[in-house]
């Protein structure tokens, strides 16, 4: 009896432990407050192949979803998996608080230049990029021809100097104005910068030495620019942040602004819209930043591996091209070498200008305090704006900053 | 009582310190406890992926931080400003509160909304009317020929400052308004009849009567206001976040940004525990002059 007894319950055991394994959830925060189709496809085609398996997708909104997922993590309850932007993953990885990515030579070669840069860290891949974004400058032909100017694209920073100046010469007291600057206390305050210094061919951390290089030439000719600009800008760049530089570009209130893919959709459909790529500096050439969004893994979640084939499922092949085809994202990978028959930026006169600056464009810098980094352009950017200091002032106290931060 | 309850209980004191235990064990848990464990995080460089002990680091790194003067300075300053407006307008608006016109009920709620809107929607719509080119404010200014285009009230460092203390002022009044409305219904009307009598004028009623009979309510208001201004988040941050160029951080900003932006948990602690220290000092420096005050020009 003794002898039953205890060979049902080391079997009640088993049993138990045996359901516990198999039935396994993982938990992968979403950031963006949705769960995009071309994703959801893919989860729900993952829980199918792993039975037993539940993908807890939970979207959280941008303003407070990265902080959410590093909290967790630094609490000790790690999501499985997170999509987030990659300029977080060098403070997570600097933690061990995510896993490396590994990726094939195959893998590495199918991703557009200087994508892969913005992922990694140390030498390793910290995360696998699953949204990538380039910047064009938006031109509002009704505005510019209605102040006599011809609307053609402009090649260098005079040129671009040149047609705010008469666009706002020629609106008189209309509020009108050349140029959307933005200056607000906000991270696309530095990706709007960092289009014009990487078009002046400026850096800002050395990739080879990872020494910081902001306190240079080409930083203070492209700072002294954006004092230029701001007296062809809207009234008080330093509440505008880009986003909201669409409501004056779609109300006639700004001739042009630099944004991504995703401006033309925003945009009214009766604006008589030219997409140009940013005007070259007087050392660079049309560049842009890279910005791209990933999903990273989280250490001590036991359930790493079923998280890693979640992101690999979610960031290769079809799964990502049916991502950035709905969805209106620059290309993540080359897919006209993976055998994808015409994709949909090939021959596309507007894509063209998206993806031609990728090669000449330079990565969201990666250090591990973000706002730090942020700041760091911020106060110098609204120094220069504010005619608060000088070029060189604020540029060597930039350089000193990041040196701090890094 | 004494029968029913063991002997160690039956002692006045005892039965009283057992009846305050909970909530005092209550008041150890959410006030004690995490002003311990901030003032010990202070002194470590606790972060996202763990903390190790600096011993004076954060202080010191503190101590020599121009921009952490200047912060401490603005603090004051707009607890200085803000504080001096709300006790202003808030004796203003009892006063008038106060008076026998008819309406006296509609006025009363009508300048409660800005205590009762919950202040981030409150600073929504002052954000709205600080916009420059869709705001009411700077579209009045233009027409009435102020000035001939938009303004950016958040754009500017001063106009960013002031603009954030007048919204400040105007979520703060009513609640300064409403306590000291309260304090001068219970002032007794013979004071004023027989100084009526007398034939003292108006503002010598008000400043022989009224101020040294609300005296003590003005003190506390006053210092609930300034603990409560020098620590006001939601305002500053959903306008400005401290911008531009930090001419809006006050030493809650500030702190918010190193330890919950930054995860610098470390010095964000240090400087919280510096606002505690401040505020003390501030708190005690101000009861040790209006006591004094009190002695000279309070009711007796």
């Amino acid at each position: 009896m003794k002898k039953i007894l205890a060979t049902l319950t080391v079997s009640g055991i088993a049993l138990a432990a045996g359901s516990m394994a198999q039935a396994q959830e993982v938990h992968l925060i979403m950031c963006g407050g949705e769960i995009r189709e071309a994703d959801q496809t893919v989860i729900t085609q993952f829980e199918a192949d792993n039975p037993g398996v539940t993908v807890n997708a939970e979207p959280v909104p941008w303003g407070t979803c990265q902080d959410k997922s590093k909290t967790l993590a630094a609490a000790g309850d790690a999501p499985g998996l997170a999509y987030m932007g990659s300029r977080e993953l060098a403070l997570l990885a600097e933690n061990d608080l995510i896993l490396p990515v590994t990726l094939s030579d195959e893998a590495v070669a199918a991703y557009q230049p200087g994508v892969l840069a913005t992922v990694s860290n140390g030498g390793q891949y910290w995360g696998i990029p699953h949204a990538f974004s380039t910047k064009a400058l938006y031109m509002n032909c009704d505005v510019i021809e209605a102040a006599g100017e011809t609307c053609a694209a402009p090649e260098t920073w005079d040129d671009l100097y040149n047609l705010a100046a008469a666009v706002s010469a020629a609106s008189g007291g209309d509020g009108v104005a050349g140029y959307g600057l933005a200056a607000k206390d906000f991270d696309n305050t530095m990706h709007q910068f960092l289009n014009f210094l990487y078009s002046n061919g400026g850096v800002v951390i050395d990739a080879d030495t990872g020494e910081g290089m902001l306190d240079s030439a080409e930083t203070r000719e492209t700072l002294a620019f954006f004092g230029k600009l701001a007296g062809v800008s809207q009234e008080g760049p330093t509440a505008w942040e880009r986003d909201s530089l669409k409501d004056l570009f779609n109300d006639g209130k700004i001739a042009m602004y630099v944004n991504g893919p995703w401006g033309r959709g925003q945009h009214n459909e009766d604006i008589n819209q030219m997409i140009v790529p940013v005007p070259r500096g007087p050392n660079g050439d049309n560049g842009t930043i890279l910005i791209t969004d990933s999903i990273a893994v989280f250490s001590g979640t036991g359930v790493e591996d079923l998280s890693m084939k979640l992101a690999q499922a979610l960031t290769t092949g079809e799964a990502q091209y049916d991502l950035d085809s709905s969805w209106g994202l620059t290309p993540i990978l080359q897919y006209e070498n993976l055998g994808f028959d015409a994709p949909y930026y090939i021959g596309d006169a507007f894509w063209e200008i998206f993806t031609a600056g990728i090669s000449r464009g330079g990565p969201e810098p990666m250090v591990t305090d973000v706002k730090g980094l942020q700041a760091v352009f911020v106060n110098m950017i609204q120094g220069i704006v504010l005619e608060d200091d000088t070029v060189d002032n604020l540029v060597t106290i930039a350089g000193e900053e990041l040196a701090e931060i890094m | 009582m004494g029968k029913s309850l063991p002997k160690a209980l039956s002692s006045k004191s005892t039965f009283a310190w057992l009846l305050i235990a909970p909530a005092a064990a209550y008041l150890c848990l959410i006030v004690v406890w995490p002003l311990l464990e901030t003032i010990r995080l202070s002194f470590t460089d606790a972060n996202i992926g763990g903390e190790s002990y600096v011993g004076t680091a954060n202080y010191e790194k503190l101590a020599n931080s121009k921009k952490f003067a200047a912060t401490i300075g603005r603090t004051f300053y707009w607890m200085f400003i803000s504080v001096s407006l709300k006790m202003v307008l808030g004796l203003l608006g009892a006063s008038l509160l106060n008076a026998k016109i008819p309406g006296r009920a509609a006025f009363r709620v009508l300048v409660m909304p800005p205590w009762i809107i919950p202040i981030a929607i409150g600073c929504l719509g002052w954000l709205w009317l600080y916009n420059g080119q869709f705001g009411l404010i700077s579209g009045a200014l233009q027409y009435v020929g102020i000035t001939d285009g938009p303004f950016e009230f958040l754009a500017y460092k001063q106009s960013a400052f002031y603009s954030a203390i007048v919204t400040d002022v105007w979520v703060g009044t009513p609640m300064v308004a409403i306590f000291f409305l309260a304090a001068l219904q219970g002032v007794s009307t013979d004071l004023y009849e027989a100084a009526y009598v007398d034939g003292a004028s108006r503002w010598y009623r008000f400043r022989r009567i009224t101020l040294p009979q609300i005296f003590p309510v003005i003190v506390s208001m006053a210092l609930l206001s300034a603990i409560w201004t020098f620590n006001s988040f939601e305002i500053v941050w959903i306008l400005t976040e401290g911008g531009p160029r930090s001419a809006t951080t006050t030493l809650i900003i500030d702190t918010y940004k190193t330890a919950i932006a930054s995860f610098k948990f470390g010095p964000g602690a240090a400087r919280a525990v510096v606002i505690v220290v401040l505020l003390s000092i501030f708190a005690i420096v101000y009861m040790v002059v209006l006591k004094k005050l009190e002695k000279r020009f309070g009711s007796k």
